[in-house]
């Protein structure tokens, strides 16, 4: 019998004590001792898997590893939601490729920001073990694509099954700055982060961006709760380019934010209902995504909202198709992410979806289609009710030379000290009591 | 009926030692689920989440170290002070609301409810069988500036037209109030309902008008379950983020908002669970006030 036990047993009855035992720690010395000591090995196991042995992700991807990947016939797709085109709930491009290629495609609409997903699958990747999806679909003007890389868990894409790819893709997501070479990233879609203004309150709107700072519209103005979104417009206005800017820069930025949001000009910052609070008036010129504003403009009700080229840029993001690591089915991942490669998918998907389409070729396509989509687009135009051609001749899906010049690259982070300096910046204006 | 047989009875000898033992244990084993629950459900996420807010944590793997960085907590309280204050003021301002609302209520109910009493209190709960979120969204509708209430006032030129609640310190207090309103009414009428009539009658023999019967007699025997309702509510009112998060606006951002930002946004863990640190000790502190003031008794009957 222990000690502590005989306490107990001689006490008889209910003690007082008892239930301060229950309440109270008690903790030994030793077992104090025993418990440091395996949290610091447990410590210490950690700081060396994260630094210096090899990635991952490092015999993965290689010729070798791809020669030895097998078709499995089934794929597991996590994307953002209506982002792919639509009919009577079901996915003609996805239904396309099934029939040709026997891969049947498990489609989940599972990501609503960037942040969040990627909190749910790291477990999964920091365990070794397979997220469940072997295509997901990261923004890169948000951290977590960086991570994905830097941790090693992404598949290197293997080139020699991106014919589609190589032949269609457009030069505003080919080897782009965040993924030189497009070792790990197809684009799915791109967009714009710019102004948009409601014309029938603003007359004179001008070219800048310097709109967002103008006192005449004081609380009627809405930004983006995106940390990332909101500082590089700050950037902009302070006629910074965001991709090649410094600390001390975005100092400036945050103060000329901050600024503007004691100054009583912003009516709130908002996530994607901002588009909601542009359309009832709540606000009058906002931040905005490009395809948001082309799809307002599709209802008569919302003829007057205008998006905005700003002189001193547009910010292009885009979400990129990756294979996080431990994924099943490897091969069959590739297959459709270059299917959506083909000018034939991309006029069916841009034909509902009107972000930039990463193949240019599309456009052509649109207006004369020659194969399987030529149904497919005439099924869909009773939904979408519009001609081809609207969807074609948009400088939001099909940017002309002029856009293409001003589209401006997000701040490409090294490391996560720049992530919090920048947090710590721009944070506190969102949420700002 | 079998009396209980008292332990030292001289007749039962018989497995004496063994008996003295199981005595001694039972109430240890009798409590051990319930210990259990409170070490692990209660006890141990509670030391998680301390040492989580002591830890360095790397967004990019999840993976965590101890740090013993305690500077931690002032990092953060230099940051968001304001939104603690704001928080603080909100949930203590909704909760005296809810007392005003809820007092009137449960005063009725427990002394004019008759036969009906379990009707009525069923009846202040049926809103709440709908969802928090749900609910909350529903005010978002009720508040809109064109919406069924503030449209209508302007359209007869009761208001004008820039009027508007939504996105206000207002909006959120009334949000907050709306939906932490039973927490304040049970507890209420818990207090009302066990008051002895026949005190109070002795209080009418004596010459007492109604109003000397309610603030000489009511009243002081309500204090603790009006303090057990204030608890109640003003805790998870401090901590609420749904209610800012969908009916305020920029200025009135709370801690609640700022801590779901860091676990779900900036993926700082550390930070969110510093600051959750920080709120709890709080709301300990003010168990502890009452405890100290009204004894610790009290608050367990309105629970």
């Amino acid at each position: 019998m222990s000690e502590e036990f005989k306490v107990f047993a001689e006490g008889g009855g209910v003690d007082p004590s008892f239930w301060r035992g229950l309440t109270e720690q008690r903790f030994s010395r030793r077992g104090l001792m025993k418990a440091a000591g395996a949290g610091a090995g447990a410590s210490l196991l950690l700081s060396s898997g994260a630094g210096a042995t090899a990635l991952p992700n490092k015999n993965v991807g290689t010729a070798k590893w791809w020669a030895k990947q097998k078709l499995h016939h089934t794929v597991n797709f996590a994307n953002w939601p209506l982002y792919i085109d639509v009919l009577n709930g079901k996915h003609l491009s996805l239904q396309h490729f099934t029939q040709t290629t026997k891969i049947k495609v498990n489609y989940f609409e599972v990501i609503q920001d960037n942040a969040s997903f990627y909190a749910k699958i790291r477990p999964s990747l920091a365990a070794g073990q397979s997220t469940g999806y072997d295509i997901v679909v990261m923004t890169n003007n948000n951290p977590e694509l960086g991570y994905l890389m830097q941790n090693g868990w992404l598949v290197p894409l293997d080139h020699k099954l991106m014919t589609n790819f190589n032949k269609y893709a457009g030069p505003l997501i080919k080897s782009p700055s965040w993924d030189p070479g497009n070792k790990y990233t197809m684009a799915w879609q791109s967009g714009w982060t710019s102004v948009a203004y409601n014309a029938k309150h603003v007359k004179n709107p001008g070219d800048s961006i310097q709109i967002l700072f103008d006192k005449k519209y004081a609380g009627k103005i809405g930004m983006l709760s995106d940390p990332f979104e909101l500082g590089s417009a700050g950037l902009l206005a302070i006629g910074v380019e965001p991709f090649s800017s410094t600390e001390k820069d975005w100092a400036k930025a945050a103060k000329k934010l901050q600024t503007q949001r004691s100054d009583g000009l912003v009516a709130a910052y908002y996530d994607q209902s901002y588009i909601q609070h542009l359309k009832n008036g709540d606000t009058v010129v906002s931040q905005c995504y490009s395809g948001d504003i082309f799809q307002a403009n599709l209802n008569s009700k919302y003829k007057d909202l205008v998006l905005m080229v700003p002189k001193e840029g547009l910010m292009l993001w885009t979400d990129n198709m990756c294979i996080p690591l431990y994924a099943q089915n490897p091969l069959d991942a590739m297959e459709l992410m270059d299917f959506y490669y083909s000018p034939m998918t991309q006029a069916v998907v841009e034909y509902y979806n009107d972000y930039i389409c990463p193949v240019p070729s599309a456009k052509q396509q649109l207006l004369h289609p020659t194969g399987w989509d030529a149904a497919a687009l005439k099924a869909m135009a009773p939904s979408i009710g519009l001609a081809t051609s609207v969807t074609a001749d948009s400088p939001s899906v099909f940017p002309t030379p002029d856009r293409v010049k001003l589209s401006k690259d997000y701040y490409p982070f090294k490391n996560q000290e720049e992530i919090n300096a920048w947090n710590n910046l721009f944070l506190p204006i969102i949420q700002g009591a | 009926m079998e009396q209980p047989v008292p332990p030292d009875h001289p007749g039962r000898v018989t497995n004496r030692h063994h008996r003295r033992v199981g005595r001694a244990l039972a109430p240890y084993l009798l409590s051990l689920p319930s210990g259990l629950w409170l070490l692990l459900l209660f006890l141990v996420p509670l030391v998680l989440m301390l040492s989580l807010s002591l830890k360095t944590c790397s967004p990019s793997t999840g993976a965590c170290v101890m740090a013993w960085h305690w500077g931690e907590f002032s990092s953060e309280m230099s940051l968001y002070h304001q939104e603690f204050i704001t928080s603080l003021y909100f949930a203590a301002a909704s909760t005296v609301v809810d007392l005003i609302i809820s007092f009137p209520i449960a005063y009725w109910i427990a002394f004019y409810g008759g036969r009906r009493k379990n009707f009525f209190l069923l009846m202040l709960l049926v809103p709440f069988f709908v969802s928090f979120v749900i609910r909350t969204i529903v005010w978002e509708f009720v508040l809109s500036n064109n919406g069924v209430i503030l449209g209508a006032l302007k359209h007869i030129h009761l208001l004008p037209s820039g009027f508007h609640i939504l996105g206000t310190s207002y909006a959120v207090m009334a949000g907050l109030a709306y939906n932490y309103l039973p927490f304040t009414a049970l507890p209420l009428y818990v207090a009302l309902e066990r008051i002895d009539r026949r005190v109070l009658e002795a209080a009418y023999d004596l010459y007492a008008t109604k109003r000397v019967g309610f603030m000489k007699v009511i009243m002081p025997l309500a204090v603790p379950g009006i303090f057990a309702a204030f608890l109640l509510t003003f805790i998870p009112m401090f901590g609420d983020y749904v209610n800012q998060e969908i009916l305020g606006g920029t200025s009135n951002t709370m801690i609640g908002t700022v801590i779901q930002n860091q676990f779900l946004v900036t993926l700082d863990y550390a930070g969110g669970a510093s600051l959750s640190a920080i709120l709890l000790v709080v709301a300990l502190l003010g168990i502890f006030l009452y405890a100290r003031l009204l004894g610790s008794r009290t608050i367990e009957q309105y629970l």
